[in-house]
């Protein structure tokens, strides 16, 4: 454990550290996103925000 | 009956969205314009006339800035100010504040273009403003992200829609850029004359980080937004998966920043950071073909809109167009191709298959869906739409393959060798060959302009029906008014 | 709070903030260490601030957007080599407010023009560049013989510059110390307090544009064109030092 410490804190071992730090976030968005039923059904369901004023329009429409 | 326009008139603040999109025109026409006449005095150099202000290195700044800045700049203000006020359900925020960002910016753009024909630059590409001018930019440019922020915050539902993320991360990556570019000191303070605070390697890493981001998010990020919101809207279907929209925002606005040096390959940069940038650029093709596949299969199973359709014809072009540029720039990012590529009119190439077939087809393409909606009426001519886009395509493929075989002949001609050893041209041979091609270039920048004044005709043309639409409805009312009344 | 992505779906603030962290990483690791590690610009003598008469020229390149079709960086092919001269060192545009690297060629680089040509051909190419080669596409020049050089505020200049790095001096120790670095007949040349009257010197002694009755913008000019790449002496250094900082 302390050999893992002592080579993480050399600076030029900072380079894969970042890769695996920045890789791992990626992969964790990854997993947020394109998992679960109910967080599908949430994400997906915003897809429909940009016509969600058309409800609005439509009802102008037909009050003219 | 004119009930209906009042509360929409009273809902959405659209005065300021028809005079960012109305700006946006005047200054493509004026920027594409400049660019043509500059593409035709390398075609023949006469056409500088000796006259100081309009000679090409004076010159192209002024086209650059007014394309980029003007045409881009103005259409991104309008359609974020549109699609902000639409997925949010809520009135613009403030009144004065979104007028000041209108007459401040094309100021900031009148006074630059004035400058650089008169020599008042910083001579640092895409960044030539001088140092007043960078002041009034940031200044609009916080009153913008204030607005923009406001209007955020007073949605009337939870979630932020994804083209706002986009023109979000836009606003702030670019005020990023903007500050830490343009870091310089007045000779003094009434003098228009700066020196940039870094020198040499550092400021050419600065100036480069400065550059492709400005692409990267000035050109791709915010045209980004404007996909996500005009390509459902104009295919009457949602964007084929939200989930990918989210996964690519994030990938895109991490990536991006880290691949500046790829300009700087085989420079006096040291090696790791150029290395580094290429393979961000590799990795990028990823989130970049993301958002293209995302915008493309929203139109999965209505094919037939592209038929029928000019407007999503302009949106589908657009976005086909952006996953070529996005894969050939990872192509040229590589060290191999880059050391032919570099310097030469195949980045010209590619810079414009982005700019003209991506930023302002699906520019052209979102503004023929809003501009109708605006003023609340319908297109004058759906035919004119058509030969816009067959114009402007020409022009694109004119534009690229020219800039191809001159970009691509010249890189072969100058590391050509002779049976001795020795250089098998001069550099002034590659001059001559280069004549046709960028003939043929500024003949394709030529169809490009002639498709956009037939838009501005068209939009014109829209625009006075609109008019005489509602002088007759009021007319109409005040008729009925006085019958009443009598 | 639970964490969530949804958290930053409905938070403009948190969506702001993460979005900064996601774009300022990229720009920090690479600027940033620029500025530190040892050998990013490398060790090398002869390289020195632009005298006055030379930094009015540079101002006169970057006005007229010179940059926008001739680079000054030469990559190290054996092309570029035979064309325009050694690879560019990143120390020999270690004082350049802004630099001139440029991003393309329409014109051949310039990193190395500097003693290529004499003063003559450069008065000649820069009013009228197909005179000399007829197929150049370059514009003519002509007012840059006709403008009189504003000198005026040439003191002020260098003072910006020296507030952002350059080494002209203003101060006896400061001069001491450019006596040091560059000898004596330079430091007098970089001393801010004598700035017009070097300047008019060094346009009087050279005679750039070949009209001895005036100062104008082309004497600036081709004095900068003709120190352009002339600062290092490379047969001082075997190509294995350079090789090292790459």
């Amino acid at each position: 454990m302390t050999e893992l410490l002592a080579w993480l804190g050399q600076p030029e071992h900072s380079k894969p550290l970042a890769l695996v730090i920045f890789f791992l976030i990626f992969v964790g968005i990854l997993v947020y996103v394109f998992t679960g039923k109910g967080r599908k059904q949430r994400l997906e369901s915003y897809k429909y925000i940009p016509f969600a004023d058309d409800e609005r329009e439509q009802k102008e429409t037909d009050n003219e | 009956m004119a009930h209906g326009s009042s509360v929409a008139v009273e809902q959405y603040n659209y005065d300021i969205v028809k005079k960012f999109a109305i700006m946006a025109l005047v200054w493509g026409v004026f920027g594409m314009s400049v660019g043509t006449w500059i593409a035709s005095e390398l075609a023949f150099p006469v056409l500088n006339f000796d006259i100081p202000q309009i000679t090409f290195g004076r010159f192209r700044p002024v086209h650059t800035t007014s394309v980029i800045f003007g045409f881009g700049g103005n259409a991104l203000f309008a359609t974020s100010y549109y699609v902000v006020q639409r997925t949010c359900q809520t009135r613009l925020y403030g009144d004065l504040l979104p007028k000041f960002t209108f007459w401040g910016w094309q100021l900031a753009l009148l006074l630059g273009v004035v400058g650089y024909m008169n020599g008042v630059t910083q001579a640092r590409e895409y960044a030539e403003f001088e140092w007043p001018v960078d002041l009034l930019i940031t200044v609009v440019w916080v009153a913008y992200a204030v607005v923009f922020v406001q209007t955020l915050r007073r949605r009337s539902q939870p979630h932020i829609y994804v083209a706002n993320w986009f023109y979000m991360a836009f606003i702030l990556a670019t005020a990023l850029l903007h500050i830490f570019n343009n870091l310089a000191v007045p000779v003094d303070l009434f003098s228009t004359k700066s020196y940039s605070l870094f020198s040499g390697v550092q400021d050419a890493m600065t100036q480069w980080w400065y550059g492709h981001n400005a692409v990267g998010f000035f050109l791709t990020a915010a045209f980004l937004g404007m996909m996500y919101y005009f390509v459902p809207k104009q295919a009457g279907r949602p964007i084929y998966s939200y989930r990918l929209s989210i996964v690519h925002f994030w990938a895109l606005s991490f990536m991006y920043m880290w691949v500046g040096a790829h300009h700087l390959h085989w420079t006096a940069l040291p090696d790791w950071t150029s290395s580094l940038a290429a393979t961000f650029s590799i990795m990028l093709l990823m989130p970049s073909w993301g958002g293209m596949i995302n915008g493309i299969m929203t139109l999965s199973g209505a094919w037939d809109k592209l038929r029928s359709d000019p407007i999503m014809l302009f949106l589908i072009a657009s976005l086909s167009f952006y996953g070529m540029s996005t894969f050939e720039g990872p192509l040229m990012s590589l060290k191999s191709v880059n050391a032919l590529s570099h310097y030469t009119d195949w980045t010209v190439g590619h810079v414009h298959s982005g700019a003209l077939g991506w930023v302002a087809l699906v520019s052209f393409g979102s503004m023929y869906h809003m501009i109708p909606r605006l003023y609340d009426t319908k297109l004058w001519s759906q035919r004119l739409v058509y030969a816009h886009f067959w114009l402007a395509t020409i022009g694109i493929v004119l534009y690229i393959t020219s800039m191809w075989v001159s970009g691509i002949g010249q890189g072969l001609m100058l590391r050509a060798f002779d049976d001795f050893g020795n250089l098998a041209y001069t550099f002034i041979e590659t001059v001559t060959f280069m004549h046709w091609p960028l003939v043929a270039r500024a003949l394709g920048g030529a169809f490009f302009v002639s498709g956009i004044l037939v838009m501005v005709f068209n939009i014109t043309m829209t625009i006075r029906t609109a008019r005489q639409e509602q002088a007759a409805i009021e007319a109409k009312i005040a008729a009925k008014l006085a019958r009443a009344g009598a | 709070m639970k964490f969530s992505h949804e958290s930053i779906e409905i938070n403009a603030g948190l969506l702001i903030v993460l979005t900064l962290v996601a774009i300022s990483i990229g720009g920090l690791v690479e600027i940033v260490p620029l500025f530190y590690i040892p050998g990013t610009v490398e060790k090398v003598d002869g390289v020195r601030p632009y005298t006055p008469l030379e930094q009015a020229g540079r101002d006169i390149y970057t006005r007229e957007g010179c940059y926008l079709c001739h680079s000054q960086m030469i990559r190290p092919f054996r092309d570029e080599k035979l064309r325009f001269g050694h690879y560019s060192l990143a120390a020999e545009s270690q004082y350049d407010h802004p630099f001139q690297w440029g991003s393309k060629r329409t014109g051949p680089d310039l990193a190395r023009v500097g003693k290529k040509y004499s003063n003559a051909w450069h008065v000649q190419h820069l009013k009228a560049p197909r005179s000399v080669v007829p197929e150049s596409i370059m514009p003519n020049y002509p007012w840059l013989a006709e403008n009189d050089l504003d000198y005026s505020d040439i003191a002020d200049r260098m003072r910006a510059l020296k507030k952002v790095g350059v080494p002209y001096s203003e101060t006896e120790a400061e001069y001491q110390a450019n006596v040091k670095k560059f000898g004596k007949a330079m430091a007098d040349q970089l001393n801010i307090n004598l700035a017009g009257e070097n300047l008019l010197a060094q346009a009087e002694a050279g005679n750039y544009d070949g009209n001895r009755s005036r100062l104008s913008e082309l004497d600036a000019l081709i004095a900068y064109l003709q120190v352009l790449g002339t600062m290092v002496d490379f047969k001082k250094y075997d190509e294995g030092y350079f090789a090292e900082f790459r």
